[in-house]
């Protein structure tokens, strides 16, 4: 094999003997993660490329019957560790018991969801491999001469989209932002094999969970902004509380939520979980409409891939207007009132 | 308590980036630099400990040259001390080459230190890898999105809450020190830099430059050499094409000329 030298800190990787597509199951309270239903039906593509198999992990405690939905939705095998040692997630402990795993079977690709856990676990994983990884993903191709993972990820702002490989190294690590993948229909007539491993050695916990509470929301009784289909989102030009309190009339009116710019976010008059942008939230829902917003660069970052895009801006010329689908020209505060006032008539003939 | 406090110096503005033609790398060289935003409010977190429990916080960056500024920034906003690790051999690094050199410096300067704190992510490549790498070369427990921490002294613990914004919940958890976490970027709300501080900072020489002559590290460890991630291609991401539908005129046709289009879409119902 190549006599290239590496770092002394890398064991010595032969690339031939890694095989196979693993996906990592997030689960939480019995219930599989949509992001790595969706990584399956991803492996099943790639897998067909190179020929090889799609294999689910997937640890935890009493995890019964859900070890057999990977399955279900195209995993070809489940391999699972049932212990009570990993009940309670602690990601260096998680993470280590992933590479004990990887270090036995030796698959040439292993995908995680960018979930937020998923982000925290996976770069632990690839560094005690010593192997590379992507993060973020929003595509992956696999070259099917060198076996290599093209793994696209957009950065700086999203106006590039970067392929990232990591041609000498396995296995090949990514993670793959939630959504952008479909998830693949639940047959349950589907057959695979289900490996149960045992744990083998584990660091110290070092550390222990002591409680988990929701988070009361006490801003308003309107989804967060990036579970909606529909958001509207507050721009300075709405002028202050009153016009979001206008906008948030029309959110609710059209079934959906509320969000804005940073300007509206830091004037608090919306909490910064609702601010849209490159340091705010990146949202693709359904319809999107900016009123009052005037669409600098990285407030289109967290918004430009919604599927309907609608501006309301008194000013011909402001940016957004170039990134919209329908745009109206007007003042928000006679626009807005027309659309609840034009809204709620319809309905009544209706 | 001794709490290091990894910086990177960010690309201010991302839309005015360049890359090597090569490499693919972001060309640092005459691109001004910037602290990266959410690391502000890893050093808030960390000035907010030290406030309560006494000791002190370092920075550091492995950086280019010009890095020096920002890092008299994190002086003026109240470190103690600030470390720049800069040398040709580190360039071009991956996040786990970025890692190693971070770990290893900590390792070499700061054996006996007690928390590790870093910002979510970086504003310009957004990677999130760091903190758990960096607790990889240090085998050390580690935990992302923290909001908040109470240190005990005596055991040597800290109880940290964390803030999982996907699934709406808080988390707490209890860790034995020294430990590595990252700060959820919406909390800690940084304090104010002195400028005061900070230009005493550099007339006092106050960050110091670390090169490979100390470090000692295998160059095939570092930089682009040990990184085994490159950047293959970049591309142009080819934005959605839009309807670009302008309406102007009295706001009642305009209402009723949205809504219609919106319900003809099938994305709103009457
Ligand atoms: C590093 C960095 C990160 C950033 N991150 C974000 C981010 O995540 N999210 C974000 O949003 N911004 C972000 N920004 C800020 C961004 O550059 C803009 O300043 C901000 O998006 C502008 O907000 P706005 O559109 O609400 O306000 P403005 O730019 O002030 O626009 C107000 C708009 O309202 C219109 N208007 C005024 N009166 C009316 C009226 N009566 N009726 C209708 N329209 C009216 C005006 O024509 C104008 O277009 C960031 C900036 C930097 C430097
Ligand atoms: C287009 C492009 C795409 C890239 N994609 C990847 C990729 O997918 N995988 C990969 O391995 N590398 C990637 N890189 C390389 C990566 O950007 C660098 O290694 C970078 O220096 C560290 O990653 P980050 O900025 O994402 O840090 P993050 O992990 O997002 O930063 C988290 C925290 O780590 C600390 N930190 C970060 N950098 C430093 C530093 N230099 N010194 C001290 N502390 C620091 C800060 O506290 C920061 O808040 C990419 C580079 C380019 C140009």
């Amino acid at each position: 094999m190549s006599s290239a030298r590496i770092c002394p800190e890398w064991p010595q990787v032969n690339k031939s003997e890694y095989k196979g597509i693993w996906v990592y199951i997030e689960h939480q309270n019995g219930v599989i993660k949509d992001g790595s239903l969706q990584l399956i039906g991803k492996a099943r593509e790639l897998a067909a490329k190179i020929n090889v198999d799609v294999s689910a992990v997937m640890i935890g405690h009493n995890l019964g019957d859900l070890v057999k939905e990977p399955i279900y939705y195209g995993a070809d095998r489940v391999i699972y560790i049932d212990d009570e040692a990993l009940s309670v997630y602690i990601p260096h402990l998680y993470a280590s018991v992933i590479v004990n795993l990887v270090n036995k079977y030796k698959p040439e690709v292993v995908l995680f969801a960018a979930t937020k856990r998923g982000r925290e676990l996976a770069p632990y994983v690839a560094n005690t491999l010593r192997a590379g990884i992507t993060a973020d993903c929003t595509d992956l191709d696999i070259d099917v001469k060198t076996r290599d993972l093209d793994q696209v990820r957009p950065t700086y702002g999203g106006n590039i989209l970067a392929h990232i490989r990591t041609p000498n190294r396995r296995p090949q690590l990514a993670s793959v932002r939630p959504n952008v993948f479909p998830t693949p229909p639940r047959d349950t007539n589907r057959k695979g094999e289900v490996i149960r491993e045992s744990l083998d050695k584990l660091p110290k916990p070092n550390g222990s969970l002591l409680g988990v509470k929701p988070v009361i929301k006490g801003d308003s009784d309107l989804p967060p902004v990036e579970k909606a289909d529909l958001v509207v989102v507050a721009g300075r030009g709405v002028a202050g509380p009153e016009g979001v309190k206008l906008l948030i009339e029309l959110a609710k009116a059209l079934g959906g939520t509320i969000g804005g710019s940073k300007k509206v976010t830091d004037a608090g008059w919306l909490p910064a979980d609702r601010q849209i942008g490159q340091t705010g939230k990146t949202i693709r829902p359904t319809v999107y409409i900016g009123v009052g917003v005037s669409g600098a660069i990285q407030h289109i970052f967290g918004m430009k891939e919604s599927k309907i895009i609608v501006a309301i801006n008194s000013d011909p010329n402001a940016p957004i207007f170039e990134y919209a689908d329908y745009g109206i020209v007007g003042d928000y505060r006679q626009v807005v009132q027309a659309l609840l006032e034009t809204l709620s008539s319809m309905r009544k003939t209706n | 308590l001794t709490i290091i406090v990894p910086v990177k110096a960010a690309v201010p503005n991302i839309t005015a980036v360049r890359l090597d033609p090569v490499t693919h790398n972001l060309v640092r060289e005459g691109v001004p630099l910037m602290l990266n935003p959410y690391d502000r409010n890893a050093l808030e977190f960390a000035l907010r400990l030290k406030d309560k429990y006494g000791g002190r916080v370092v920075t550091l960056s492995m950086a280019p040259p010009s890095g020096k500024d920002f890092l008299e920034s994190t002086i003026g906003m109240g470190a103690d001390e600030a470390y720049l690790i800069t040398d040709r051999v580190f360039a071009g690094a991956d996040t786990l080459a970025t890692s190693y050199t971070v770990a290893m410096t900590v390792k070499k300067f700061f054996p006996s230190f007690n928390l590790i704190v870093m910002g979510e992510e970086t504003t310009d490549s957004t990677t999130a890898h760091m903190p758990a790498q960096v607790a990889s070369w240090l085998n050390l427990p580690y935990l992302y999105y923290v909001v908040d921490g109470e240190v005990n002294l005596e055991k040597g613990t800290i109880r940290l809450t964390r803030y999982l914004e996907d699934e709406g919940v808080y988390e707490e958890y209890e860790y034995n020190m020294p430990v590595i976490i990252s700060v959820y970027k919406d909390s800690n709300p940084p304090r104010d830099i002195s400028l005061s501080r900070k230009i005493q900072a550099k007339l006092s020489n106050l960050v110091k430059s670390v090169t490979n002559n100390e470090l000692k590290l295998d160059p095939f460890c570092v930089g682009l050499r040990g990184s085994p991630t490159i950047v293959a291609k970049i591309e142009d991401a080819k934005p959605i094409p839009r309807k670009k539908q302008i309406f102007k005129g009295d706001p009642r046709e305009a209402a009723k000329w949205l809504i219609e289009n919106l319900t003809k879409e099938g994305v709103i119902r009457l």
